[in-house]
Formats: C-alpha cells, structure tokens, sequence
C-alpha cells in the first residue's frame, strides 16, 4: 500500500497505483488543471510543470482553488 | 465619475466588491452585474475532493473583471506570502488583497504581521493591497513599503455598523498618497457614501450586497450611493453650522413694516 496526502488527509493507493505525476493525480481525482494551484510538500509547482513534477509514496499535496470571499 | 488609478490601472468604477456569502453563483454574477464593480475579491481554500465541480470561477467573467484574490485565513504573515504565491501560481494574477487576521472573534487586521508580509511580497512582485486597522502611521507605512493602496476598515469585518473609525479614517485620506479603500463594515448605501464624501477612493462592500433579501438591487443601490458620494466630494460641500441659516431671504415678508423713531 502507497500513500498521499492530500489537503490533509491520507489517501492510499494499492501498489503501482500512485499516481506518477501531479497532472495524473488531477486526472484522477477529475479536477481541472487550470482552476487550481498545487503545493508538493510545500513547494508550489507551477501549471507548466503539473506534467513533470513526479509524486513519491509518503508526499503531502495541498490543492487550492479560488472561493467566495472578501 | 473620474477615474480610480491603482497601479497605473485605470478603473471607471469605485466600487469593489467581494464575492463572499452569495446564496448561488447565479446571484453573485448578477449582483457583481449591477454593481458596475471592476475589482472583485475572492478567497483561496482548499480543493473539496468529495464535491470538486464547487468551482465559482466559472460564474465570474475573468475578461470583465480584475480578480483580487485575499490572503484571508492567514494568521500570520508567513501564511499570508504563501497564499499569495498559491494565487499567484493560480491563475497568474500577482495582485493580492493582503489580510492577516489572527483574532477570529473581531477578525482585526495584525498590523506588524501585516506589515512584515507586505514587504515581503512588493520585493516579490507583488502589487499589494493591505488590508489594515484605520491606523495612519501604519498606512504611511505600508505607503512607504511599496503598497498600492491602503484598505482600512469602517469598523470590523461583515458587521455591517458603518464608519465608526472616522477621525482616524480623516486622517488617513489626508495623508495618503495612494488611493484609501474604505474596507469592511460598511452596511448601508448611506455608508457607502458617506465614506465617499469623506474623500476616500473606493470602497469595498461583501456582505451588505451579498445578504440582502435581493442582493442586485442592493448592488445597484451601493453603486449609486458610491457615485452620488464622490460627485459630492468633487462638489465640495459647505461646513455645517450649530445653528439655522435661512435658505430663503429674510426681507420682504408680508408683515407691517415699523418705521424707526
């Protein structure tokens, strides 16, 4: 069993199933790449590198998308 | 109107308003319609994995209006510059409503925090938006650390009880050099102008459009009340008196007229 957190709560992927990059685990979860921004155990990773940015077992993922507010 | 300047961008509104609060997205664009609003706020959250198709973007037209995304929920100014670069990183925009609130109860502004991440985030490229206590030497200050204009409140956050920091307030609009954004508490249209005619800006309203019974007409309302308040203060209007003066002339009435011994 592999494991991501993601905006704060683990998430498990049986073996080989993590996904590799940051636009892969987007895909997954079926959320629009161009409507978030991503932090990969802290680092912002820009929508340019969404594709290359590679995820390991064990990282912690904050994704974040404008709301109401004032 | 005469046009606003922040950050040699020209705005032919101003009023901005926040996209807090509304019952629906359908009701927050045809407020932000009728608000006339050029500038409109938004806050950044996390990404609810279980209902993802919450995406609010959709109902505001990007073309048609300047986001300003806020740092609210920062309790720091660690906090706030991190928002800021998640914004950033977003969608590109580098403007940012700075805020760090770390009093949930009264939700004032940290005003050394504030300050902290301010300078933080104008070396960064950041165009910067605090918004702060009506404290003048703290405005100054932010003036002097490169922000582009100063935001302070009428009175706290969504309370809705209008200017009660006035002579502060005064204070502030006469020496500033960069645009006052009255922020936070104005409830009414009437504060709307008020503030107006005091000589500030813009204002920014949320929560007075967002939880009114008909939020569009209440925007309409305070775009109104904006317009009529900076019309007055380019009038210039006369000091009030304790006493009455007559409007009407005080000869020629139709009484007997006394001759003088």
């Amino acid at each position: 069993m592999e494991v991501l957190k993601i905006n704060g709560v683990e998430k498990q992927f049986a073996a080989e199933q993590l996904p590799s990059t940051v636009a892969e685990l987007l895909e997954q979860l079926d959320i629009k790449a161009a409507t978030v921004a991503a932090e990969v155990d802290g680092q912002i990773i820009e929508h340019k590198n969404f594709t290359e940015t590679k995820l390991r077992n064990g990282q912690s993922i904050e994704l974040v998308r404008f709301v109401g507010g004032g | 109107m005469d046009k606003l300047v922040i950050a040699d961008k020209e705005f032919n509104s101003r009023l901005l308003v926040g996209t807090g609060k509304f019952a629906s997205c359908e009701i927050m664009a045809e407020a932000l319609e009728k608000s006339g609003a050029e500038i409109v706020t938004v806050a950044l959250r996390r990404v609810d994995i279980e209902n993802k198709n919450d995406d609010m973007l959709r109902a505001i037209d990007v073309k048609k209006y300047l986001l300003l995304p806020n740092t609210s929920g920062a309790r720091d100014g660690e906090e706030a510059v991190r928002l800021s670069k998640l914004a950033r990183a977003t969608t590109g925009i580098n403007w940012v409503k700075l805020e760090v609130t770390p009093d949930p109860y009264y939700l004032l502004p940290d005003p050394v925090e504030t300050l902290k991440a301010a300078e933080i985030l104008v070396k960064d490229g950041f165009v910067v938006l605090p918004y702060i206590n009506a404290d003048p030497v703290l405005a100054k200050k932010l003036e002097d650390a490169g922000a582009v204009t100063v935001m302070p409140l009428a009175s706290p956050i969504g309370s809705k009880q209008g200017i009660r920091a006035r002579a502060a307030l005064e204070i502030i609009i006469e020496q500033a050099n960069v645009p006052v954004v009255v922020d936070a508490g104005l409830g009414l249209p009437s504060h709307a102008a008020d503030a107006m005619e005091m000589g500030a800006d813009a204002v920014l309203v949320n929560t007075a459009i967002a939880t009114a019974a008909e939020p569009s007409l209440m925007a309409t309302a305070f775009k109104l009340a904006v317009e009529a308040g900076r019309t007055a203060y380019k009038a210039g209007a006369a000091a009030a008196s304790k006493r009455a003066i007559a409007s009407s002339p005080l000869t020629g009435f139709l009484r007997d007229i006394q001759k003088e011994e």
